[in-house]
C-alpha cells in the first residue's frame, strides 16, 4: 500500500475544503486535499451569502437559533475570512464587491431578486431596485434563460438576441474567451440601438477571464454591464470553485481527484490515515490531523437511510432531526424542511462531538442546524467555519 | 459502479467534458451518458451515432459528485453502435492500431516516407484520418530488441511499455529501463500486446478483449513469479487497472491490478520503503507539466509531481483542466479534427502563457498533440528524471 505523509489532509473541494486548506498552506504546512468529485459550489450562483434574514448580515446572525454553527465563530473570524476571501478573489482576477455592513440585490433570471453579501463582479452593477432600466441581451437558442420572465416584472426594459452559433452556457463561455467571438459580438452590442442604461446578460462571459470581459465590453459600449447567474452548468460557480482551487495550488497544496476515501485507520484517539479504493488496490495518505468537509446531502457528505442520517467516512455521530417523518415539511418549496438540521454537531474547536479523536476537525455544509437555504448563508458559512477550523488545527499541530 | 438512475442532473459532468466546451453536435455526458441510457432497449437498435464523438477522457466519471460514471454508460454505447452499425474504414483501422504500427516499424522507414509524401497524405484522408499533427514516426528498432540484462535484485518488475513507446520512442523506454536498473531493479519484457484501448475507443469490445486475454494471461504468469508490472503510458495504466476488470472482463484483471505500478508511483514506493537514496543533479529547465486526463482518472494523484519536487533547479507549473484533445486515435479521425485542434490550441496557450519552456506529460498521445501544436520539445517525467540522474541516450 502507498504511504505518503502529510500534514494536514482535507476531505472534500469545495468552499469549506479549499478555505481550509488556503489558509494551512498559506502558513506553510504540507496540506492535501482529497475530493470524490467536484463541489456543489459548481452549481452554486458564485455570490457568497453570509445571511439573508436581515440587510445587515451580521445582525441576521445574532438572530439566528443558538445551537447554529455561526456562532462557534467570532464576529472578528467572519470578518477576517470574510476580508482573506476577497484578497483571494482579487489576486485571482475575479473580484468580488459587498462588503460584511449591508447585503446587497442580485436580479435572477426569474426577474426576482435574491439576497446575497458578496457577488463577484460581474454581477456588481446588478439593479438593486426596481428604477434601472435594463436592455437584456439572450443568445439564440439558449435554454433556461427567458428575458419575458425579467422584462413582465420590470418596467422601460427590452431584450436582444444575438445568435452566436452556440446555444448553451458552456458554449458560449468558452466562446467568449477568444477575442475574435467578443469583438463580433461586441459590434454587434454597438449596432443594436440600446436605449437602456444598463445590459445585463445570462452568466456566461468566459471562465478564465469573466471579470476582464465585462470590462472590456463595458469600455466599448459605453454602459453598465452585468450578468445574471443560470441554473447549472452555472459558470459563476465554476469560476468560484477554479479560483480557489488555482490559489490552493499555488500556495503549495496538493489536490487527489478522484479520490473516494473508503477506508481510515486510527487508534483510539488518533485517526492515522485515509484510505482510497484507487483502481484494484488501496492507496492510504497519512497525515497528523484531517479536516472533514464533505459537504450535505448532495456533496456527498451526509447519506440519508431509510430511517436514519449517517456519516460514512468516519462514521460520525450525527445530529438526526426526529424520525423520517419530520424531515420533511408538506410544502415542497417550503425553506422548513426539518432535513436541512441534520450534520455534525462540532463543540467549539471544530472537533465533533462525542468522537473519541483529538485530530479531526469539521467544517461547511456537514455542520448540523445550519439550514443553508432558509438563513441564506450558503458560501458564507463555509468560509467562516473553513476558516476556524482551520485555525484550530494550527493551533492543535502547534 | 452507480447505475444511471443515481444521476440527479447536477451537470457537473458537462462543465467537465472538453468535447461539449468547443463542439455543438456532441450533447455533452449527461445526455448521451444517464439521460440517454434510459431509451436504451435490448431488443432496439443503436442509433445515437453522436456516441463516438464522446473521447473516453473520463473527465466525467471523476467530476460526479453522485459516482455515476457517465464515460462508462457511453463506453457501452460506443461498443453497441460500433457492433451494430458498418464501420468506417478510420474506425477499423484504428482498432487495429497494434497490427499497422507493427507493420509500420518492420518498414519504418518506408512507411515514415510514406506518411509524409502528398499521396500518403491523400491516402490518410481518403480513409477519415488528418494529418494536422505529422504521423508520428515509426521506429524500427523496437522494445522487443533492448538488451536483456540477468542479475539478481530483490525487486523485479514486467515493463508494460505499451505501443507508443514501443513503435516510436523505444528510446524513452531503453531509458526506462536502465533507469529503473540504476535503482537495483531488475526488469523483464514480457510478452505484449496493444493493452486494448483504441480498439474499445473505435468501439471493439471483441479486439479489444482478444488483446486484454493475451495481456493478462502474459503480466500474470511474471505476477506469479513474483515480479510487480509497471507502465508509462497513463491510458494503457488505466485500460489494465480499469477497464480489464470493468468492460472488458478478464479473470485475472484482480491480481494484475493489485500488483500494478505507474513507473513514478513505484520509484517513489522505492525511496518511501527506504530502498534507494537517488541523489537528484540540478536541472534548470522551466516545465509546465500537462497531466493526461488518465492520469487524473487513475486516483493516485501525480506522483511524477513528488519526484520533481525532489530536483534542484526544476521550476513547473501543474495543468490538469486543459485536456490536449487529442485522445489517442480520436482526433487523427476527419470527424473530430475541429475538436481536437481547438482543445489543443487552448491547452497551448496557456502553456505560453506561463513562459515555460519545455512540455512534460506522461502520455505519448498528449505529447504528440502538445508538442506538435506549440512548436515547443515535449518531454516524458522519465526524461527529465533521467536527465537529473545523469542516466544519458545509449551510445
Amino acid at each position: 500500500m502507498g504511504v505518503t505523509q502529510h500534514d494536514v489532509i482535507i476531505i472534500g473541494a469545495g468552499v469549506a475544503g479549499l478555505t481550509a486548506g488556503t489558509l494551512l498552506a498559506e502558513r506553510g504546512l504540507d496540506v492535501a486535499l482529497v475530493a470524490k468529485g467536484e463541489p456543489t459550489a459548481c452549481l452554486s450562483t458564485g455570490c457568497v451569502d453570509i445571511c439573508s434574514l436581515d440587510h445587515e448580515p451580521l445582525h441576521g446572525i445574532s438572530h439566528l437559533p443558538e445551537e447554529h454553527p455561526y456562532h462557534l465563530v467570532s464576529r472578528g473570524v467572519i470578518r477576517e475570512a470574510l476580508i482573506r476571501f476577497q484578497i483571494i478573489m482579487e489576486e485571482m482576477m475575479l473580484p468580488y464587491s459587498g462588503s460584511l455592513e449591508n447585503n446587497r440585490l442580485v436580479l435572477s433570471a426569474l426577474g426576482t431578486y435574491k439576497t446575497t453579501c458578496l457577488a463577484p463582479v460581474t454581477m456588481a452593477a446588478a439593479p438593486q431596485n426596481d428604477d434601472d432600466d435594463l436592455h437584456i441581451i439572450t443568445f439564440t437558442g439558449l435554454k433556461d434563460f427567458y428575458p419575458s420572465y425579467i422584462i413582465a416584472r420590470r418596467k422601460n426594459s427590452s431584450f436582444s438576441a444575438y445568435n452566436a452559433g452556440v446555444s448553451t452556457t458552456m458554449g458560449l463561455a468558452a466562446n467568449f474567451e477568444r477575442e475574435d467571438f467578443l469583438d463580433s459580438f461586441i459590434l454587434w452590442l454597438e449596432k443594436t440601438k440600446i436605449r437602456e442604461s444598463k445590459i445585463a446578460l445570462p452568466a456566461v462571459l468566459g471562465l478564465e477571464s469573466a471579470a476582464a470581459i465585462v470590462k472590456i465590453i463595458e469600455e466599448r459600449v459605453g454602459k453598465k454591464v452585468f450578468e445574471i447567474p443560470t441554473i447549472p452548468p452555472s459558470m459563476p460557480g465554476r469560476r468560484l470553485f477554479n479560483a480557489l482551487k488555482d490559489y490552493f495550488r499555488k500556495k503549495g497544496g496538493t489536490i487527489y481527484w478522484s479520490w473516494p476515501v473508503s477506508g481510515v485507520e486510527k487508534t483510539k484517539n488518533i485517526i492515522e490515515a485515509v484510505i482510497t479504493p484507487s483502481e484494484g488496490r488501496p492507496n492510504s495518505l497519512n497525515a497528523k490531523a484531517f479536516i472533514l468537509a464533505s459537504g450535505s446531502f448532495v456533496g456527498g457528505g451526509l447519506h440519508a437511510r431509510r430511517d436514519t442520517i449517517v456519516e460514512n467516512i468516519f462514521n460520525l455521530p450525527v445530529f438526526n432531526p426526529g424520525k423520517r417523518d419530520d424531515w420533511f415539511d408538506s410544502d415542497y418549496f417550503s425553506l422548513n424542511h426539518t432535513i436541512g438540521k441534520a450534520g455534525i454537531i462540532a463543540d467549539s474547536s471544530f472537533r465533533p462531538k462525542d468522537a473519541p479523536w483529538e485530530n479531526i476537525f469539521v467544517c461547511g455544509g456537514i455542520l448540523a442546524h445550519t439550514e443553508v437555504l432558509k438563513n441564506g448563508c450558503g458560501h458564507g458559512l463555509a468560509l467562516a467555519t473553513g476558516h476556524a477550523a482551520a485555525v484550530s488545527c494550527i493551533g492543535y499541530l502547534k | 459502479m452507480m447505475k444511471y438512475e443515481h444521476c440527479i442532473r447536477c451537470t457537473i459532468c458537462v462543465e467537465n467534458c472538453p468535447v461539449f466546451r468547443v463542439n455543438p453536435d456532441f450533447p455533452g455526458p449527461k445526455q448521451s451518458g444517464p439521460d440517454a441510457q434510459r431509451f436504451r432497449m435490448e431488443r432496439e437498435k443503436s442509433v445515437d451515432k453522436w456516441v463516438l464523438l464522446c473521447s473516453q477522457c473520463k473527465r466525467c466519471n471523476m467530476a460526479c459528485p453522485c459516482g455515476v460514471e457517465p464515460a462508462e454508460i457511453i463506453l457501452q454505447a460506443q461498443q453497441r453502435y460500433g457492433l451494430q452499425n458498418p464501420r468506417t474504414l478510420a474506425y477499423l483501422l484504428f482498432a487495429n492500431n497494434y497490427y499497422l504500427s507493427a507493420l509500420g516499424s518492420l518498414t519504418a522507414p518506408l512507411a515514415n516516407k510514406v506518411a509524409d509524401t502528398k499521396i500518403g497524405k491523400r491516402i490518410f484522408h481518403a480513409m477519415g484520418i488528418t494529418t494536422y499533427l505529422p504521423f508520428p514516426k515509426f521506429s524500427f528498432k523496437t522494445m522487443k530488441s533492448a538488451k536483456k540484462k540477468k542479475s539478481k535484485s530483490a525487486k523485479k518488475v514486467a515493463f508494460f511499455y505499451g505501443c507508443f513507446i514501443n513503435f516510436y520512442r523505444p528510446d524513452i523506454g531503453r531509458k526506462i529501463i536502465r533507469l529503473l536498473e540504476s535503482f537495483d531493479v531488475d526488469v523483464v519484457l514480457p510478452d505484449q500486446w496493444c493493452c486494448g484501448l483504441p480498439a474499445l475507443g473505435n468501439g471493439n469490445l471483441a479486439i479489444a478483449r482478444y488483446f486484454a486475454q493475451k495481456n493478462a494471461s502474459s503480466l500474470s504468469n511474471y505476477i506469479d513469479a513474483g515480479y510487480d508490472v509497471i507502465y508509462t503510458c497513463t491510458s494503457c495504466g488505466l485500460c489494465l487497472l480499469h477497464d480489464y476488470p470493468g468492460i472488458l472482463e478478464i479473470p485475472q484483471a484482480k491480481k494484475i491490478a493489485e500488483s500494478t505500478y505507474d513507473l513514478h508511483e513505484y520509484i517513489i514506493g522505492l525511496i518511501d520503503d527506504g530502498y534507494i537514496k537517488p541523489q537528484f543533479g540540478a536541472v534548470k529547465r522551466k516545465i509546465a507539466y500537462h497531466i493526461p486526463c488518465h492520469l487524473r482518472a487513475l486516483g493516485i494523484g501525480y506522483p511524477a509531481v513528488k519526484i520533481m519536487n525532489m530536483i534542484p533547479g526544476l521550476e513547473f507549473n501543474i495543468f490538469d483542466d486543459t485536456c490536449c484533445g487529442l485522445n489517442g486515435s480520436y482526433g487523427f479521425k476527419k470527424t473530430n479534427e475541429t475538436t481536437a485542434v481547438q482543445l489543443g490550441k487552448r491547452a497551448v496557450s496557456l502553456i505560453k502563457k506561463t513562459g515555460a519552456q519545455n512540455i512534460m506529460a506522461d502520455c505519448g498521445s498528449c505529447r504528440m498533440q502538445l508538442g506538435g501544436l506549440s512548436g515547443m520539445d515535449a518531454l516524458d517525467p522519465a526524461e527529465i528524471i533521467c536527465e537529473s540522474l545523469g542516466i544519458t541516450d545509449e551510445k
